[in-house]
């Protein structure tokens, strides 16, 4: 496991507070309270204390909000690094401001266009650099931030206008009314922050915003789980660099001048400190972020040059004392309310019973296997890896026939799993094919053979620990799902019956292998033996037509593995087929149609159980030579 | 070919200021996992401290113990003032926030940046001060036809003499060994009683305060400095030290020295490569991680599932 992913569970840990539970105001009061806050806001110019210059600083909170919110997208719900999140906002704001003046094309007009410039830039240079990981990415953001910067200041065929910036850029117009007052544009600022909150929210709460949180929690089981991570990070950066540019657009108007000064390295410094400030993935943490940013300079602005040196100092204490952030994320609601699916039916069980009909429905409309002993779901042909001069799996031939249980054995260090990670797409061997229903399914990404109907689960189990028992099963049925992120930000009803069925399988899943009580419960809060039944529920929630379970036993009592082989023997009942790496021999004897006998990356028997049983080669394998 | 070798020579003394800020950077990241952004800053903490000491008494340095003794006093309170500095920042700043993670960490660090950079504005003004010319020394001397100051030299043999020592100490000695195993896995190192306490407070003093050292030679070389100029030397070393592969001190010294070097000639060769330059390492550095994701001399970890 790399550094990474370890002090990325840490923060998590530390910030998902023990009260992440504890249900907030009751949805009336809730509803209220919101009320309230937009009214506030839709006043506020209108206060007798509030003049233009304060109106002003209310339209710059609103500036780094909407900047902050975009940049939550990427860091609060993907968790990646972006600290150059300042190009996006320049490439919106010089798209105004060039094809404006020069142009003369409407502001307004150029609102959207900003967001596609933004946008496209930010799908052009991540894709290649997407891959990389925690502070790779990070620098490589903060380098697109400076060559940005740079090339804005060198002035490309005399469109940046350099140093000196770009002068007269005009105002949006809507209809009759010149946007030209701060109460004007402090309106259309808190507008489209409205509507990003809600786009924001929506989508949160749709299978793209879980993805994210899938990602942000282990990418690696996201990908084995049919997300398509690199696809996930990428929108999200997309979505963010578009907002971005939508401020950016209004900032330049507003501001009727733009310079390379205002896109500095420090201006994303600020917004990673908004994020933080307010609470990572929280849109009201955002929103007040924004307000003690922009505020507390003001406020200090009589200290003159010392008000920077108070503003590093308090960043410290903030830190110090609520890591957290101010407002930091909560689950709204104990319950399956928490996962924001409107209209669910009550009472939950009926899920579980939904889902199972369903499930049977899918089973049922699926070809049959004609002769099920003489082809093979999964075959691997002379598959073979080298690490460095290591042979790790040599020339290995596997069938895997159709409504068994094959198990895989060996000794320690075998190549084992090294073979399972070929399998599901993890390596590429570096010679030899895998076949899955006699389709090849070598050097496909490891989201895409999920999709195939090929699920998995891990030695070390790999959960996503923040998210509750219900939400880690619920990235099972996600790779089936076809609706995108336009339909969870305008919630279109097959959007809405495809998270209700998503829901629904996902319940059954959870409810078949015991776990249905905890449903609400997060996921490393379980106790070790159900973590690894959660593991196989979030498998199966995948539909798959093989499952293959690395280890499932170890860490299990004797009481808990005979429980095991008992749900294993269900499963091949339900028509699964199961591919299974065991120690534990009681177990595999127990349950495995088929044995493979691997050693130093090679097969070395293979058979039915009592045959591998007494086989001598596997004996020698396992104990050594008996001195002659 | 007088040019190439006289850009070579530039690049690699300004590739030396990276190395030694990078070779901090790598050192504390390794066992922190925390990019210090404060460190930057205090690289131009260290360069303003060599800056009062020479301008002492108009020079009282240097008329006591001559031009180069007083650099090597210089560069010793230097050193000592700047670790000592890096240990009340790790103990004001990151340990508080250690046990909440790493995104804390980043804006704790952040805010140190801030802080540091506008102390040394509050204490030292916001215009440019210069290093008096006549505590920089000026000799120099010509080599088929290169102009070498006698400073460059003194510059590359220190540095590289500091990155040998360094080298040496985090290789070969058991200390050192202690410092990579807490790099490796700081909670195994913990438990097989290395003290990590000693081990932060190792890379926290000696990091910055190589940095610092840095910052006086940097300075007596453009002979002008300014209260923001860590940020941008800051950057460069991160550069350097993701482009060696992070946590990884000889990639480090080598990230550095590369990006000089690289650095110099893209200004010298290309037209109007000087505005560009710090555009092009950036590019360099993606495409060079869009090649090698962990870097140059970074190990090809495969990820363990």
């Amino acid at each position: 496991m790399d550094l990474t992913h370890i002090f990325q569970q840490r923060i998590h840990n530390s910030q998902v507070s023990n009260d992440s539970h504890k249900p907030q105001r009751s949805p009336i009061i809730q509803k209220w309270f919101s009320g309230l806050i937009v009214l506030l806001f839709l006043l506020l110019p209108f206060f007798p204390f509030m003049n233009d210059y304060w109106i002003d600083v209310a339209f710059f909170v609103g500036i780094y909000a909407l900047l902050g919110l975009s940049l939550n997208i990427v860091l609060g719900e993907v968790g990646l690094f972006d600290l150059g999140h300042t190009a996006f906002y320049a490439i919106g704001a010089y798209t105004t401001a060039i094809l404006n003046t020069q142009f003369n094309i409407p502001i307004l007009l150029l609102l959207p266009l900003s967001a596609i410039m933004a946008g496209a830039f930010a799908y052009l240079v991540m894709s290649p650099v997407i891959h990389l990981r925690g502070d790779y990415l990070c620098i490589v953001t903060i380098g697109i931030g400076e060559i940005v910067r740079i090339i804005i200041v060198n002035n490309p065929w005399g469109l940046t206008n350099g140093p000196n910036g770009i002068t007269g850029i005009g105002v949006p117009q809507i209809g009759p009314l010149m946007i030209l007052s701060s109460t004007h544009f402090y309106y259309l600022i808190w507008g489209l922050i409205a509507l990003a909150i809600i786009a924001l929210i929506r989508l949160q709460r749709s299978r793209i915003g879980r993805a994210w949180n899938y990602i942000r929690e282990d990418a690696i089981a996201a990908e084995l789980n049919g997300i398509d991570v690199r696809s996930y990070k990428l929108l999200a950066f997309v979505l963010g660099a578009a907002i971005a540019g939508i401020t950016g657009n209004v900032y330049a108007s507003k501001m009727m001048i733009i310079s390379p000064d205002s896109f500095l390295f420090m201006e994303s410094a600020l917004l990673f400190c908004i994020v933080l400030l307010g609470g990572l993935g929280s849109v009201p943490g955002t929103l007040f972020g924004a307000a003690v940013i922009v505020v507390f300079p003001e406020i200090f602005r009589q200290f003159a040059s010392f008000r920077l040196l108070f503003f590093g100092a308090a960043l410290m204490v903030m830190m110090i004392f609520r890591p957290g952030g101010i407002l930091p994320r909560r689950r709204g609601h104990v319950g399956l309310e928490g996962l924001g699916i409107r209209n669910l039916p009550q009472p939950d069980e009926i899920l579980v019973q939904n889902g199972q009909n369903r499930v049977q429905n899918l089973r049922a409309s699926l070809p049959k296997i004609t002769n099920p002993d003489s082809s093979a779901i999964l075959e691997t042909k002379r598959i073979t890896l080298h690490f460095g001069g290591l042979t790790a799996v040599n020339l290995f031939d596997l069938h895997v026939k159709p409504k068994k249980i094959t198990s895989l054995i060996g000794p320690n260090g075998a190549g084992k799993t090294t073979l399972f990670n070929i399998i599901t797409g993890i390596y590429r061997p570096s010679q030899g094919q895998v076949f899955f229903q006699n389709k090849e399914i070598t050097g496909l990404k490891p989201h895409q053979i999920v999709q195939k109907g090929i699920a998995r689960t891990f030695q070390n189990i790999r959960l996503f620990p923040n998210m509750t028992c219900l939400e880690n099963v619920m990235s099972g049925p996600h790779c089936h799902a076809r609706t995108n992120y336009w339909s969870a930000i305008l919630r279109t009803p097959t959007q809405y019956q495809e998270e209700k069925t998503i829901v629904e399988i996902s319940s059954h899943r959870l409810h078949q292998v015991g776990l249905w009580e905890y449903r609400n419960e997060l996921a490393r809060n379980l106790p070790y033996g159900k973590q690894r039944y959660l593991e196989i529920a979030r498998a199966l929630a995948t539909s798959p037509q093989l499952l293959i379970l690395d280890e499932p036993s170890s860490g299990l009592n004797d009481k808990e593995s005979e429980d095991l082989m008992e749900l294993l023997q269900s499963l091949i009942s339900e028509g699964f087929t199961i591919l299974l790496i065991e120690h534990d021999m009681n177990v595999v004897m127990g349950v495995s149609d088929w044995i493979a006998v691997m050693d130093m990356g090679s097969k070395i028997a293979e058979g039915v159980p009592a045959d591998i049983y007494n086989h001598p080669v596997v004996i020698e394998a396992y104990l050594g030579k008996e001195e002659e | 070919m007088g040019i190439f070798f006289e850009q070579l020579l530039n690049g690699l003394t300004i590739g030396s200021f990276y190395a030694l800020v990078a070779l901090g950077y790598s050192m504390v990241y390794g066992v922190m996992k925390l990019i210090n952004f404060a460190h930057g800053d205090l690289f131009a903490f260290g360069s303003y401290v060599g800056y009062t000491i020479l301008v002492w008494g108009s020079g009282r340095i240097t008329q006591i113990f001559g031009i180069w003794g007083g650099m090597a006093v210089t560069l010793l309170i230097t050193f000592i003032a700047v670790a000592m500095a890096g240990i009340l920042v790790e103990k004001a700043a990151y340990r508080p926030v250690y046990p909440a993670g790493r995104l804390p960490l980043v804006v704790s660090a952040l805010g140190m940046s801030i802080f540091i950079q506008n102390g040394i504005m509050a204490v030292w003004g916001p215009r440019f001060q210069a290093y008096p010319s006549e505590v920089v020394p000026s000799a120099a001397f010509d080599f088929f036809g290169i102009h070498i100051t006698l400073l460059k030299v003194f510059i590359l043999f220190f540095s590289f003499f500091l990155m040998a020592v360094i080298y040496y100490v985090v290789e070969k000695t058991t200390f050192g060994a202690a410092v990579r195993a807490a790099a490796l896995d700081r909670e195994t190192a913990t438990m097989l009683g290395i003290d990590i306490r000693k081990v932060i407070f190792f890379v926290f003093a000696l990091g910055p305060a190589l940095g610092g050292m840095a910052g006086v030679m940097n300075g007596m070389y453009y002979r002008s400095i300014q209260f923001n100029m860590g940020w941008n030397y800051g950057l460069k070393a991160f550069t350097a030290t993701i482009l060696g592969g992070i946590g990884n001190i000889p990639g480090a010294m080598i990230g550095g020295l590369l990006l000089g070097i690289m650095e110099s000639l893209f200004a010298g060769y290309f037209p109007g490569g000087g505005a560009w330059k710090d555009g092009f390492i950036f590019i360099v550095l993606i495409l060079v991680l869009i090649w090698r994701p962990t870097g140059l001399i970074g190990e090809k970890i495969a990820e363990k599932v």
